[in-house]
This record gives C-alpha cells, structure tokens and sequence, in this order.
C-alpha cells in the first residue's frame, strides 16, 4: 500500500475522533436551542488550559483531568445559560449571536491577559512514544484521544436516548410548547443542555491539549470547524456530527498534504459551496433525534 | 420663540433632536482651531467608527441581514488605497476611489451567493469570508506585502496631517448621513425595509429582493470601504491582522444597535457613546489591557437591556424607565 495514503487514512481516522468530540456540543446547543454558540472554541481553549494547569502545577494526568474540565466547564455553562442567555433566547437572532461572540472576547481578554499570549504545550512522558504498523506512525496519546472522544460521543447518545432527561432535552427540541406541557422544566433544561455542551467542549479542549500545542487564541479555528462540520453532515443526529467530521478530517487531512498552509481556507471553500446549493444545510433540521 | 417657522421644526422632542444634532456639527466643524492633538485623534476614530457604523446599518439595520464580516471591506478598502499608492503610484484619492470600488466589487460578487442564505447561515458565512480574506492578504506575499505589512507615505504637508484626516472623516460620515437619508426616502430604502419585514412577502409584491440585499450589502461596503482607505493612508501602514481585525466588525455592530438600528442618526449617536465610553475607561482608570473584555461586557448589557438602542429613548418614543429597560427580558425569556 502506498505509505502516504496509508498514513492518510489513519491520520483522517485519528482527526475525526476529536473533532467529533469538538462538534458535537456545538450541534446540540444549536439543534436544541436553536443558538450558535461562537463562545464553543473559547470553552475549548479553557479546557485545554485546565489540564495544562492541573499537568503543570500538580502534574495531573492529562487524561485524568478530563473529568474535572467537564465538570468545571459544566458549571460555567449552566450559569451562562440560565443567568444570562436565558431571559434573551426568544430575541431576534442577532441578540444571541452577539451575546456569545461577546463572551467569546471577553474569555480570550481574559485567558490573554492572565495566562499570557504565548503557545504552550503539555509535555508528558508518553508524549512522544507510539507504535507503528508497517511504516504508518500511531502517536499513543491522539490514539487514546480518538477512543476517549468516540467514548464520550457514545455517552452522550445513550444519555440522549435512555434517560428521563436526555429524553426531556429533545423533546424540548422538537416542541418547546409541547414540552412544557408535559411538565419539562424549560430554563432547566436549556441551561442543562448548554451545559452538556461545555463540558464536551472542555473535553474536547483537555484531549488537544495533548497532542498540539495551545494558546489563548486557539479557539476561533474550533468553533469555525464545528460548523462547517454541522453544515457538512447536517443539524439531526449524533451520528451526523461522525459523519460531518469524517468529511471535514478528509478535506482537511488531503488538503493539507498536497497544499500545505491553505488547508482553513478550503474547508471553508467547501463549507459555502454546501451552504449555497443547500442554504439550509445538508440535513436542515433543527432537531435531535 | 416664532422667527422663521422654525418654531414648527422645534416642536416635539425629535425637532429638538436634530437642532442639538445641527449644533454638535457645527461644534465638531471648528473644533480643529482649538483642539489638541489627541483629542483630534480620538475624534478622527470616532468618525472613522460612525462611518462605518453607518455602512453596516444600511445590511444590518435596515435590510435586516446580520453581516458579521464588515471588516473585510475595511481591510480591502486599506489595501486596495495602499496598493493603489504604492503600485499605480496614484495621489490619494483616486487611490480611495480604486479602494471603494474594490470593496464595492468584493461585496457584490461575495453578496450575489452570500445573500441568498439566511439566519445562522448567512452570519457565519460572513464570518468566514471575512476570516479567508485576511488569511488571503497575510498569505499572498507577492501582491499584498503578507504579514510584513505595506507601508505608505506620509501626507504632506505633515503638520496638517492631523486636520486633514480630521476633516476627512467628518466628510465621510456627514456623507454617510445624507446617503442614509437620500436612500431612506427612495424606493430603494422601502425596499430595504420590506425586505426585513417579510422577504417573501416583498419579493410577491414585485421587488427585486436580490437587488435590495445586494444594493445594502455594497453600500455598506462603501462606507467602511472608504473608512479603510482613509485609515490606512492616517496611519501609514497597512496590516493583515490590524485591518482585518473581527473586533472592528464587532464595534461597527455595537455602535449601531447602541444608537438604534434602523434609523438614521442612531450609528452616528451609538459611535460616539461607545467610544467616548471605552476611552474614559481606558483613560481613567487604566484597563487598557481589558479592552475586549470591556467591549464584550458592554455588548452584553446592551443586548440584554436595549437591543433596539437609544434613538426611542431620545426621540422621545419610549420613556427611559427601570420596566422599558426590562421589556427585552419580558418579551424574550424562556
């Protein structure tokens, strides 16, 4: 088998596990409440900067810090929901977006200012050990990454499916009014789903941190793929954001070996293309199932 | 006081509105004879900022399209003077011009696709041309200088540069007025407003809904177009990260819906506020470093307390009450 194509494919295999994890609480936060949180990427970059924190001072396993950034992150989003977002989200579309582009800049000030601009990576003992199958490079830590982010993303569809709550969130989804006289507690369970997606994102944050470097900066990029990822696959399902990423980690993995440095600008290329022939996205529902 | 009907104008609280208005004009017209240095600076940005406030009103404001990628009209608008000047070896206005058609010319073939997507859709599009198009200026070294820049010569005479740019920003913004209320009392304007209220509706009513995004979206692009010459040239030097920053489209946004989106002197009004008030932060209680976070807590307060800005207020629409300042929420909370 040709190497680079090999290499390829299991480089496309590793990205999608993590940019999954980095769309999917974007998809649900724009599928059940119908906003797109701009702030995503910045939530990002706070995980990855809790598990730098936590590896540096106390040095915590990056791995095992994941739980705290989610639960840290969580906290961060329920507030931010339900204090802030809450009494605005039947407002026209601008009100929103501009409240979570908002947040976006204050959290990058704030991260710039206290932790300093510059890159910064978390260094482990394994960082850089791996195993290879014929000449293809498999780094350990984007290995486990990628099972950590399917595990997370399988949670959170069982969550979705079989619990009382998850069952409540899309319900609410689909129907804000039904919901509600079905005695769902609408504030709660908006806030509960921005939450969820926080916490993913702040997972998401503390598995990049291990494998590229991060900065208070590095957010935009995320928040821009998560998009283009749920205009690819489309706004219905959980196993739409996989299939969006698979595709975006696909353009992005070839793009970037044959033109190197342009690989951003034609994700996005493909991300208008999609938007103006189907200007309601591929799927275009704006609700879980 | 009964001289020349004027009594007529002055009657009601928006007569008064536009006498005060006619006043601070007259005041901003002969400040340069007193004023120091900064203070002409700090006003040149203000008019800059209003200006381009102005332009993303007519997207915006009237047409009701939630542009969030303005800034890369200012940014083509500085690059295409610069290159203009430095490449053509053209005087500065015609190089202004060259920069406005550029950025008119973006706008219409960006606008002709971009327009037809809605929502979300439309918001992040924006967004992402506006990023693609400061990467393209950072990358393409060859044409646009990359990330080292272009830099431009100085005006001359040099110890008039500080009222020449003066002038010529307030020129700018007291156009982007006339314009707004030369296109507002036309066909045009109606068919931007139409447009806003219901686009199906207006497109059975027989306007060219194409026509009316893509008319708003390019003199939008006029308007901060012509800000990124005029800034480009006052400040010497053109680069990728400044002039295509995400934090000018943010404060053009800001400024509109502080003053009231959808009127005329609401931009104008809001540019002022804003500046006026992140200054005095900044100056006085040195959080310079805080500058973003002050921004984005003031985008905060305003689109949960006034989303439909101060130009009610002011024109006497609404009373400036604790209970009109609680609408928003009452209206829009879960």
């Amino acid at each position: 088998m040709n190497y680079e194509l090999g290499q390829g494919l299991v480089n496309v295999l590793l990205l999608t596990g993590t940019l999954t994890l980095v769309a999917v609480g974007f998809s649900i936060v724009w599928g059940i409440l119908n906003i797109i949180n701009i702030a995503h990427g910045a939530f990002i970059m706070v995980g990855a900067y809790v598990t730098y924190w936590l590896f540096t001072l106390w040095g915590i396993d990056p791995f095992l810090s994941i739980p705290i950034s989610m639960v840290l992150l969580f906290i961060v989003g329920y507030i931010v929901q339900r204090y802030l977002i809450n009494y605005v989200i039947r407002a026209p579309l601008l009100v929103t977006f501009l409240i979570t582009f908002a947040l976006e800049i204050v959290i990058i000030n704030l991260a710039t200012v206290f932790w300093k601009g510059d890159f910064r990576s978390v260094t482990t003992a394994y960082s850089g050990a791996g195993f290879s199958i014929g000449e293809i490079q498999i780094p350990y830590v984007r290995l486990a990454a990628f099972v950590i982010a399917l595990l997370l993303t399988g949670l959170l569809h069982v969550y979705m499916t079989y619990t009382k709550q998850g069952n409540a969130i899309r319900a609410t989804g689909m129907d804000v009014d039904a919901a509600r006289l079905q005695g769902v507690k609408i504030a709660h369970t908006y806030a509960l789903t921005f939450a969820l997606g926080t916490a993913l994102a702040g997972a998401a944050g503390s598995l990049i941190s291990v494998s590229f470097p991060i900065s208070p900066t590095m957010g935009g990029l995320y928040t821009l793929r998560a998009f283009v990822i749920c205009v690819l696959g489309g706004l219905g399902s959980i196993p739409a954001v996989i299939a969006g990423s698979l595709v975006f980690a696909f353009i992005e993995v070839f793009s970037g070996v044959y033109t190197p440095g342009l690989k951003e600008a034609i994700a996005l290329l493909v991300m208008v293309l999609v938007l103006i022939v189907r200007p309601t996205g591929i799927a275009g529902k704006a609700f879980y199932h | 006081m009964k001289i020349l009907g004027l009594e007529k104008f002055f009657s009601g609280r928006k007569g008064w509105l536009w006498g005060l208005f006619g006043l601070f004009m007259l005041a901003l017209a002969v400040l340069p004879l007193f004023a120091s240095g900064f203070w002409l600076r700090t006003l040149t940005l203000i008019f800059l900022l209003a200006a381009m406030a102005e332009g993303w009103n007519y997207i915006g404001g009237y047409t009701g399209y939630a542009a969030f990628g303005n800034v890369a009209f200012f940014g083509i608008g500085a690059y295409g003077t610069a290159l203009a000047m430095l490449r053509l070896h053209f005087s500065f206005f015609p190089a202004l011009l060259v920069g406005v058609a550029a950025a008119m010319l973006f706008a219409i073939v960006i606008g002709l696709p971009v327009l037809r997507l809605k929502g979300h859709y439309f918001a992040i599009a924006t967004v992402a041309l506006a990023t693609a198009v400061g990467e393209v200026a950072d990358y393409w070294t060859d044409f646009t200088g990359g990330s080292a820049g272009l830099t431009l010569p100085f005006f001359d005479p040099i110890e008039y540069s500080g009222q020449f740019f003066y002038y010529i920003s307030f020129l700018l913004v007291i156009f982007g007025l006339w314009l707004t209320y030369f296109v507002m009392k036309g066909k045009m304007g109606y068919s931007w407003v139409a447009v806003r209220e219901d686009e199906d509706a207006a497109k059975m009513m027989g306007i060219n809904t194409t026509w009316a995004k893509v008319s708003a979206f390019a003199l939008s692009a006029l308007m901060a177009g012509a800000a990124g010459a005029i800034y480009g040239y006052w400040n010497t030097f053109v680069l990728p990260e400044e002039v295509f920053k995400i934090d000018y489209t943010l404060q053009m946004i800001l400024s509109t819906v502080l003053g009231g989106p959808g009127t005329i002197l609401g931009p104008f009004i809001g540019a002022f506020l804003y500046y006026i008030l992140i200054t005095l932060l900044v100056f006085f209680f040195h959080v310079g470093a805080f500058h973003e976070t002050i921004l984005g807590v003031i985008i905060i307060l305003v689109m949960v307390f006034t989303p439909q800005g101060l130009m009610d207020f002011l024109s006497g629409k609404k009373k400036l009450t604790l209970s009109s300042l609680l609408e928003n929420i009452r209206t829009h909370k879960v």
